[in-house]
Order: C-alpha cells, then sequence, then structure tokens
C-alpha cells in the first residue's frame, strides 16, 4: 500500500464575521496518498479556497488533524509553515505569480534560497527544472518575454524545483486559452506519470477530467470523493 | 547552525539583490526618498564641518599668541567688557619686566623665562609719502620681543638690543602694511611717518594672518620701547609679555608670576590681585559657547531635516509594502519566512537611506572643497569621523524608518497577500 501523504480528520475551518460564524469548512475527511492525482472541483463558497489554503499551510484549520507527510501541521506557528511549505509543496496559481524583473532561471530558484541551497547547485537544479518543461532554451528570458503557456511552465518548473511531497496547482489553466491548457495539462500528466502527487483546484470539468480522482465540495462539505 | 548561517546569508544577498532592482526600477522615487536623507546628511557634514573648521582656525590663532606666553595686563581676557572692574587699577610699568627678569634669573627653578614689556596703541596711522594707512597697530618693546612672539621675518632684520637700549628711531613691519605702503619696492631701508616722526624700517615680518579673524598681526609696526614713548607718549596700553619654561606647568607659572607681581606692586597679603594674568586658553572659553551653540541649531536643523526625510522613508516603505502584496504572499508560500521578509524590507530601507547618506557626502565634500577654493580664509575641515559618523546616520535612519513598514509586510497573511490585487 502507498503511504498516506495527507490526512485530514474531522478538520473545520471557520470565520469569524462580525457575530456570524461562517464555516468555510466543516468537518472534512480526506486522505490522499503518494501518486494521488486528484481535482477539487466545487462552485465559488463552496470552500475549495479554504481547503487549498489549509493543504498549501498557508491557513491552518480552526480544528481537527491536518498530517501533511507524517507531520501535524495544525499547531505550526509561522516560520514553521514557511519550512513546510518550501519542503513540502510545490504551488502553481491562477496567475502564475512569477516576480516579473527576474529572470525564468532566477524565479526558478527562489524556493531553493529560502532553503539555503548554494548558487551553484541552485543554478544547476533550476536549468534542469526548467529543460524538464521545455524550457531550457528560454532560462534567461523575463516573464515578459514570454507567452502565458510558457510562463505557467516557468511555475511549475519553480513548483517542481524542491522535490515537494505534493503539488498543489490553483486553477493552473484559469488564465490559459484552451489549447494551451492542455499542453499545460499534458505536463501534469506527465509528472504525475513519474510518480508526482498532484491536487488540482479547478471548476473546469474538462481540466478536472484529466485527474484520476474527483472530488466535489459544495457548503463546506465533501458532496463526492470519486475514483474515475 | 552552519546551515542555518548558509541560508542567512542567501537571504541576505537575496534581499540585496532585490533592493537594488527596487531601487533601479524606481529611480525618480527612490531619489526623491532618499532627498531628505541627502539633505540631512549635508547639514550634519556642513556643520561638522564648520565646527572642525573653528577649532583649527582657533588652533592657528592660538599658535600666533604662542602656548607659552602668558600677558600681564590691566584687564582680564576672560571678563573682557567689564572694564568698571579694572577702571581703577593702578596702570602697570614697562619697567616691571625688568625687575622681573632679575627676580628670574636669581631662582634656577623659576617656572618663568623672561619678561619682555609691551606698549600698544591702536591710535596709530602710518604715512609714506602719499600714502596713508590708518587704524594700525603700534608697539614698543625690546629686541627680546622675538622670543615671545611668532612670526619669521620676510625681509631685513629685528631691531637689536643696542638700537634698543639706544632708543633708535627704527622699525620693523607687518606684512599689509609693507603691501600697502611699497607696493612695488621694498620696504627695508624707507622711512615711515608716524605722528609727527620720522623711522626706519629695517624689517618686515611674513604675513600671519588674523586672530579669530579680528587682529591683525600684519598690521603691526613694531619699535624699541623708547621710539615708541617718543612718538606716542608714555601713557599707553602697557602689557607684560612672560615667556614660560614648560607650557605644561602654565598652572604653577601663572601662580609664581601672580606672587611676583604683587610683590612689585607691594600688595598686603590680604589685598586683591591689582593685575590680571591673561593666556590665550581665556579665549577658548569665550568661544566654547559659541561653539555649542552652532553644534545644538546644528543637530537641531539636521534632526528635523532627519526627521522629515526618515517619514518620507517610511510613507515609501509603506508603499511599496502596500505594492508588493502579492509578492510578499507567494515568497512566503515559497517558504520565506518572517525574518526573510523583514529582512527584504529593512535591507531596501538601509540602502535607499545609504545611498542619500553617501549622496550628502559627496555633496558636502563638494561644498567644502568649493568653500576651500573661493574664500580660502574661511574655516573649514572635513574629518573621516565626519564620514563614519553620517553614514552610521544613515543606517540608523533607514533602520528606523522601514522598521513599522517592514513589520507589517513580515506579518501579511500569505493567504491573502496572495489574493490581494
Amino acid at each position: 500500500m502507498k503511504p498516506v501523504i495527507i490526512n485530514m480528520q474531522s478538520l473545520c475551518r471557520f470565520y469569524v464575521m462580525g457575530d456570524q460564524t461562517v464555516k468555510a469548512l466543516d468537518n472534512i475527511d480526506l486522505r490522499f496518498i503518494k501518486n494521488d492525482y486528484a481535482a477539487i472541483m466545487g462552485p465559488s463558497g463552496s470552500g475549495k479556497s479554504t481547503l487549498m489554503n489549509i493543504i498549501g499551510c498557508l491557513d491552518t484549520p480552526t480544528s481537527g488533524i491536518y498530517e501533511l507527510n507524517g507531520q501535524s501541521v495544525a499547531e505550526m506557528d509561522d516560520d514553521e509553515l514557511a519550512l513546510v511549505r518550501n519542503r513540502e509543496i510545490g504551488f502553481v496559481f491562477q496567475t502564475f505569480n512569477l516576480l516579473p524583473r527576474m529572470n525564468c532561471l532566477s524565479n526558478v530558484e527562489l524556493p531553493l534560497v529560502y532553503a539555503g541551497i548554494d548558487p551553484e547547485e541552485r543554478r544547476e537544479r533550476a536549468a534542469a527544472a526548467l529543460v524538464q518543461v521545455g524550457l531550457g532554451d528560454r532560462i534567461m528570458h523575463r516573464p515578459s518575454e514570454l507567452s502565458g503557456g510558457q510562463i505557467q511552465r516557468v511555475a511549475i518548473a519553480r513548483a517542481l524545483i524542491n522535490n515537494p511531497a505534493i503539488i498543489l496547482a490553483d486553477e493552473p489553466t484559469g488564465n490559459l486559452d484552451t489549447a494551451t491548457s492542455h499542453d499545460i495539462m499534458a505536463i501534469f500528466e506527465r509528472l504525475s506519470g513519474a510518480g508526482n502527487t498532484i491536487i488540482l483546484i479547478t471548476h473546469e470539468e474538462d481540466i478536472a477530467r484529466y485527474s484520476r480522482r474527483i472530488i466535489r465540495l459544495r457548503d463546506g462539505k465533501i458532496e463526492s470523493d470519486g475514483t474515475r | 547552525m552552519s546551515g542555518t548561517f548558509r541560508q542567512f546569508r542567501y537571504e541576505t544577498e537575496e534581499s540585496l539583490r532585490i533592493a537594488l532592482f527596487q531601487i533601479r526600477a524606481n529611480k525618480i522615487r527612490s531619489f526623491l526618498t532618499a532627498l531628505g536623507v541627502i539633505i540631512g546628511i549635508v547639514a550634519i557634514t556642513m556643520m561638522g564641518t564648520a565646527i572642525n573648521g573653528i577649532d583649527l582656525g582657533f588652533e592657528k590663532s592660538l599658535a600666533m599668541l604662542g602656548y607659552d606666553v602668558i600677558y600681564v595686563q590691566k584687564a582680564s581676557w576672560s571678563t573682557m567688557g567689564q572694564w568698571w572692574r579694572y577702571r581703577n587699577r593702578p596702570d602697570l610699568k614697562t619697567a616691571y619686566a625688568a625687575q622681573l627678569n632679575r627676580i628670574i634669573a636669581d631662582n634656577p627653578d623659576s617656572r618663568l623665562d623672561i619678561a619682555v614689556p609691551q606698549l600698544s596703541t591702536y591710535q596709530a596711522s602710518a604715512r609714506y609719502r602719499e600714502r596713508l594707512l590708518q587704524q594700525t597697530f603700534s608697539l614698543g618693546t625690546t629686541a627680546d620681543y622675538l622670543l615671545t612672539a611668532s612670526g619669521d621675518l620676510s625681509a631685513g632684520r629685528f631691531f637689536t638690543d643696542a638700537e634698543s637700549n639706544s632708543n633708535a628711531m627704527v622699525c620693523v613691519i607687518g606684512d599689509d602694511i609693507a603691501k600697502g605702503l611699497f607696493p612695488n619696492e621694498p620696504a627695508t631701508g624707507k622711512s615711515l611717518q608716524l605722528r609727527n616722526n620720522r623711522i626706519r624700517i629695517i624689517g618686515v615680518f611674513r604675513k600671519q594672518g588674523k586672530f579669530l579673524g579680528l587682529f591683525s598681526f600684519d598690521n603691526q609696526v613694531i619699535m624699541p620701547l623708547g621710539a615708541f614713548e617718543k612718538i606716542y607718549g608714555t601713557d599707553n596700553f602697557v602689557t607684560i609679555r612672560v615667556k614660560i619654561r614648560d607650557q605644561k606647568k602654565i598652572q604653577e607659572a601663572k601662580e609664581e608670576l601672580t606672587g611676583l607681581m604683587r610683590r612689585l606692586r607691594k600688595l598686603a597679603p590680604d589685598d586683591e590681585d591689582d593685575f590680571s594674568i591673561n593666556e590665550q586658553r581665556a579665549f577658548k572659553s569665550q568661544l566654547d559657547p559659541i561653539k555649542n551653540g552652532i553644534a545644538v541649531a546644528g543637530i537641531f536643523i539636521t534632526g528635523m531635516s532627519l526627521f522629515v526625510g526618515a517619514i518620507g522613508i517610511m510613507n515609501i516603505t509603506f508603499v511599496s509594502v502596500k505594492e508588493r502584496t502579492r509578492e510578499i504572499g507567494l515568497r512566503k508560500a515559497l517558504g520565506a519566512k518572517r525574518r526573510t521578509i523583514l529582512l527584504q524590507f529593512l535591507i531596501e530601507s538601509v540602502m535607499i537611506c545609504l545611498i542619500g547618506g553617501l549622496v550628502g557626502l559627496v555633496t558636502a565634500l563638494f561644498i567644502t572643497f568649493s568653500i576651500e577654493r573661493i574664500v580660502p580664509d574661511f574655516p573649514v575641515r572635513f574629518s573621516p569621523g565626519l564620514v563614519l559618523a553620517s553614514l552610521v546616520v544613515s543606517v540608523a535612519t533607514g533602520i528606523i524608518s522601514g522598521l513599522a513598514p517592514a513589520m507589517t509586510a513580515s506579518k501579511l497573511d500569505p493567504a491573502d497577500s496572495l489574493r490581494y490585487e
């Protein structure tokens, strides 16, 4: 049996808005095993983003258990969370979030800077990651010199650089046209084939269809969780 | 441990790189931000330069008076302006000098070296043919005068003991008088007219400059006592110039001289001194309040401009944090800790201040240099201490003004920041 990467038990995340408590996530039980390729779907307000923040260690649950790669994350402080994010999670965002003033290589090696890796090793690994996403000839380009699809590939290279436990992609194709979207999804497919654990957040059915498991959220609860 | 250190180093390098990027990307904004610091640092350094310069000018002037000469006079220098306190004192006599010298010669342990009498008046003018110089300073003394005064002769010689004792009508003049009366010819050998007497010039002093910018040594006509009395009469201002053996023992020398003068004046033990013993240090005590005044005013002005500058930098850094909220969120998502973000913004504001400080220093240096070129007499001096002080102040300004925005940035919630539009 494959190791469990994420273990959530009766996880809740409440927001207090004035005198009202919003139950963004209500009693969630979820597990992801290694090499899972899952899509989290749901209408806006369903708790998708909150769940992504919790999985990505950008936020901590109000109550319940969240274990990531064997570590209990729920009680960590800001700096410990930063360390976990750096080591265990590769983020891919809808808005790409590359730093515009830096070239591709510098963007990709950023997580390694925070991990305290030597400059030479940083450059080598960043270049290798860019080659892996098919941008070996663009490493010195700046984001402004690239197309949307290329930028998202740089972002994927950045997500891969630290060999994270999971790759967490939040609407990775939301700002791309259909053809480019499918190019990007092809990369995820390849990464999954290579043994990576991938969690997609999307509201597009045809993007979700690339994954092997679809989790649907509604009103902070899991509506369905099915392996195709 | 070394891993943590390495990580810290790489983060710092990264922060420096970002700061440079930021400053280059927003040149005008950075310049305007730094302007406050630039003005502040220029103010600091110019103030420091002025104070240094006053000290320097003062030292120069004191050196002219001689560190090892004390002056017996009717009035005290340190309470100048209170003439009524000295009005009723009996006049000094030039003969005291000879009496003092006899006592000094009899005492091998004396702290005093030699006493030289001096008569002087400001009410003098010097004439040579149709040229007239008003407000010169005439001084009658002995051949020993040179032992108690600074300055070399640029031409001719000083008068001798023989000339001094025989009251010869000869004089040595200052550079300004020589230039003023004899612009195109040598002064030595010519005769000056002082009041209704003619007196032969036998020497000219090299230019010395002004004492504290007030009194010029280049404006003097120095002659034997007898010649002076013949021209100006005996009723003039008497000074006994006393050279001491060791300038470190000036206090003991003053006490000894006080005792001798009381003896010459035949004062009873409970009588007050009816003379004053002056030394150049008296000027220093008058100058210090002025210097302190300049320093206090300077610190206030400097402080204000730096304060305004610091507020500007704080403001801009807050704007910068706001603008880069997403970037902060992203960096946090990729593993930047609080201190990483804090450091990044601190380094940025410190760098702006440091650049401002350097620009300010260069500007101040340029101004100092220009002043030295245009008005050579104006005392200014730049010192390495000033450079260090202004760099320290720049960095401190950067830290103080960057701290609040940097703290705000470091505490931003990564999830919210990433979604910030």
